[in-house]
């Protein structure tokens, strides 16, 4: 039983981390390896809340707003340039990544940090004890796919967006603005994945490099998820799964090699991974 | 000139431990192994366009390898060797592995450095996982090693540096080494050019590999400890730095860049920890957004002004151009009598079916034209002669061989040769290098030296004559214009001897001359070479005054195959060009 909570509340966590590579991916087509530096962003918004004494619930706004705020910045000075140049782009985010670990270093020191958690405590559930916490991240990373999938299926918004990742240069030719679209976009993850950070933070520490591990794994379910939000919750169901089966029957170390080398192997097979054709 | 460079840089690295601070010594040996390895990542990124995370792992294959045998088994000049072979041996195997899964036939290059970027996660992680066997986090340390005094070991890796930088820019400038260069600038003209992209990438990951171990090797010798960050998927990135901020694709660029930054790092980290990252990455970033070509350029360019020589023009002479005696089924087991048979070819993309049922067999010298509207089926018909894991049903055969689902460098084997709609050649490679790669297959390039005569076909030479390009073989291809570029793929194509000429409206855009010009090498390519040649085009005018054969498509399907005259001034033609042909309005017409 427990096992079971362990992957749903896995795979939770895991599409919440991976929402904003995805849905930078799928409009831009370009990997933002700066992500790991966003969710290291959200870490310290949360530790910034926690150190203010605000209530700690305020801490995933907090993290959503600043995380924008620098997407936007990063947007415009370094991947407006590169949009032509996929695999540069990889690299100039990989720089960027290092540049904000670098200053958050300088901000607030390089050693292990705590956050204080929104909720503490375990709930009896079916018979054994369970994190309080690890279960309410199922909740919103539910509410979270609902929201995004509603923002892009039913809004304005969201049809420009699909009209820009199907096929760009038709959409300019309609008219529409893909610069913005992608400016947008682009500060839309880079929320997705400070917030992501600040909800992970309570479950482990904060230190300046915690979003380099994340990125990974983030990075090789979007690579087998297409562009798809859904495929991304089943990638992040099987995969995590295997994961913590490994973890738990295995060894942890093998267990967090699972995502990355499976992965892997899927696309080697399957090059469309759990996408739908 | 690289003989002079070479011993100027082997007496700098002689009298280095004499006039250096033993401290920088020290540093200069690990930035010299270093280097190493960031001359291989230059020589996979920087040149054949393969961005790699992973030759860090193959360093750590190769320390670890010194590591475990000195701290597990024991010293001596024997287990030393055995350490070696081992490290080098181990780290190609796993090359060859990661290149099977990274580079198969038709894989992104995204799914490449995806491979890439898995495999340092993957065995600095076994290292983590390794107990007192491999030491952990903390690495294996403290074990005997090579009794050699550090003034040694700085002229070892000095000089092991220099000469496989020298060694490489022998190989980026021979005519293998051009192949690399084309690989990166147009991976499908490769394949087309019957060159199997993969096996020369997997071949090429293996030698760096290999190389990247030995750098390894030396380290532990000389740090005396392992660990397994070296392995690890953050060193494979700042390798990626180094290369990025001397200059990708110059060799030099990325040796200078990475003793520049590391020395200078383990000065200049004491002092300044965080911020010195920090300005390595805004370098960085800024490096990869505006100056894509690191910092090497710049320099070179700042020489070059100072020394009075302007302009990129190349400086080496013009190859020879001479004729090849053509062997035409080189390498095929009979020729059989068709040149090409089709039988029940058929394609679609889920339900829309694009072919359907194409039966037609076509013997040498004919000159067949295939017409029919804008999506017909024609390009995707030529596709899937050229490339067996095209069609989803029916066979093809070429010379008698089932094309299978053969990729299409092994259908050039068979004879197919393809020129595409639009130019596509190798923008940054001269004329006569492009010209070359496409003779790879028949004539293996040097792996040290380039050629200085160029044999080509006469067919190829008369191309490449009639249009001017044998005045512009130093040419780059990107300054050529759209008539020429259109030629040198003709001639690239005829170059490969093909017997099967698949050819793409090989006259658009083209001016009335060359038109006729290019009429009139088909016809003698059909006629006195006895080529198959297979032709899509618009023009009917062109069609009738050239072809032996015509064949209409509409719809995906075959609806007449006969003499230019039977076929050019039938009604039906008409009709589908006229854009009546759908069932409803088909009947009042």
């Amino acid at each position: 039983m427990a096992t079971l909570l362990d992957i749903v509340t896995t795979a939770a966590i895991l599409f919440a981390v991976g929402a904003g590579l995805l849905i930078v991916f799928g409009v831009m087509k370009i990997i933002n390896f700066a992500h790991g530096g966003f969710l290291t962003v959200g870490g310290y918004s949360a530790l910034a809340v926690t150190r203010l004494g605000w209530n700690p619930w305020f801490s995933l706004a907090f993290a959503f707003v600043i995380g924008s705020v620098c997407g936007m910045i990063i947007e415009r000075l370094v991947v407006r340039p590169l949009y032509a140049r996929p695999l540069d782009a990889i690299l100039a985010t990989w720089g960027l990544g290092i540049i904000i670990g670098q200053l958050i270093t300088l901000a607030f020191g390089r050693e292990v940090q705590f956050v204080q958690s929104p909720v503490s405590g375990a709930v009896e559930l079916l018979g054994s004890s369970y994190s309080e916490y690890r279960l309410l991240l199922v909740g919103i990373a539910v509410i979270l796919a609902l929201v995004l999938g509603a923002v892009l299926n039913a809004t304005r918004l969201g049809l420009v967006t699909r009209a820009v990742i199907m096929n760009e240069n038709l959409a300019r030719g309609l008219g529409i603005n893909s610069g913005l679209v992608r400016f947008a976009t682009f500060s839309l993850g880079a929320g997705l994945a400070s917030l992501a950070g600040a909800l992970i933070t309570p479950l482990s520490s904060v230190d300046p490099n915690m979003g380099v591990p994340w990125l990974v794994n983030a990075f090789m379910l979007v690579m087998v998820s297409g562009v798809s939000l859904v495929s991304l919750g089943v990638a992040c169901l099987v995969l995590g799964g295997a994961q913590v089966l490994v973890s738990s029957w295995g060894n942890p170390i093998l267990g967090g090699l699972t995502i990355v080398v499976l992965a892997a192997l899927v696309l080697r097979f399957r090059p469309q991974g759990f996408a739908r054709d | 000139m690289l003989g002079i460079w070479a011993i100027v840089a082997l007496v700098l690295v002689a009298v280095g431990p004499w006039v250096l601070p033993t401290y920088m010594v020290n540093g200069l040996i690990r930035a010299f192994l270093y280097a190493a390895v960031a001359l291989t990542v230059d020589l996979l990124w920087g040149y054949t366009g393969i961005l790699t995370f992973g030759q860090s792992a193959f360093f750590g294959i190769g320390a670890y390898a010194v590591g475990l045998m000195f701290t597990h088994v024991g010293f001596g000049p024997g287990y030393a060797t055995m350490a070696f072979i081992g490290a080098v041996v181990g780290a190609m195997l796993v090359a060859a592995i990661v290149g099977w899964l990274a580079f198969y036939h038709g894989a992104s290059p995204l799914y490449g450095s995806v491979v890439t970027l898995v495999l340092p996660i993957v065995v600095s992680q076994i290292l983590y996982s390794g107990g007192n066997f491999t030491g952990s986090s903390s690495g294996l340390s403290g074990f005997e090693s090579f009794d050699i005094s550090i003034e040694t070991w700085f002229w070892i890796a000095g000089t092991f540096l220099v000469l496989l930088t020298a060694l490489a820019w022998l190989f980026v400038h021979s005519d293998a080494g051009k192949v690399l260069v084309a690989i990166r600038e147009n991976e499908q003209r490769c394949e087309y050019v019957g060159i199997d992209v993969s096996r020369v990438k997997i071949l090429l990951m293996v030698v760096c590999a290999g190389v990247a171990a030995v750098a390894g090797y030396m380290f532990a010798g000389v740090q005396m400890v392992v660990a397994p960050e070296y392995a690890g998927f953050v060193f494979g990135t700042e390798l990626l730095i180094w290369v990025a901020l001397g200059g990708r694709g110059s060799l030099i660029g990325p040796v200078l860049g990475t003793l520049v930054l590391d020395v200078s790092t383990s000065y200049l980290s004491g002092n300044l920890p965080f911020v010195w990252k920090l300005i390595i990455g805004v370098a960085f970033v800024v490096v990869i957004v505006a100056l894509p070509q690191g910092l090497m350029p710049l320099i070179t360019g700042f020489v070059r002004r100072l020394m009075g020589r302007g302009g990129a023009a190349r400086s080496e002479p013009a190859p020879m151009l001479a004729a090849v005696e053509e062997e035409p089924f080189a390498g095929l087991q009979g020729a059989g009598s068709q040149a090409l048979a089709l039988a029940g070819v058929r394609k679609n993309f889920g339900s829309l079916v694009v072919l359907d049922g194409i039966d037609f067999v076509a013997g040498r010298g004919e000159l067949l034209s295939l017409v029919g509207p804008n999506g017909a089926g024609k390009t995707t018909l030529m596709r899937c002669i050229a490339d067996g894991g095209e069609r989803s049903g029916g066979s093809v055969r070429v010379n008698d061989h089932d094309i299978e689902r053969l990729p299409p460098y092994a259908c050039v084997g068979f004879g197919v040769g393809r020129k595409f709609q639009n130019a596509n050649v190798f923008d940054s490679l001269s004329v006569a290098e492009a010209l070359r790669i496409a003779r790879s297959r028949l004539e293996r390039p040097s792996l040290l030296r380039r050629a200085d005569t160029l044999l080509l076909p006469e067919a190829a030479l008369q191309v490449i004559r009639a249009t001017g390009l044998d005045r512009d073989l130093q040419r780059e291809v990107r300054h050529l214009s759209h008539g020429e570029k259109q030629a040198l793929e003709l001639a690239m194509v005829l170059a490969l001897e093909p017997s099967v000429l698949l050819l793409d409206e090989p006259t658009a855009g083209l001016t009335k001359s060359e038109r006729t010009l290019i009429g009139g090498i088909l016809v003698d390519l059909a006629r006195n070479h006895r080529l198959c040649i297979l032709l899509v085009e618009h023009d009917l005018d062109f069609v009738r005054e050239i072809s032996s054969r015509v064949i209409v498509m509409h719809q995906g399907r075959i609806v007449l195959d006969g003499t230019v005259e039977a076929v050019v001034d039938s009604e039906l033609v008409r009709t589908i060009y006229a854009g009546g042909m759908t069932p409803r309005s088909g009947a009042v017409a």
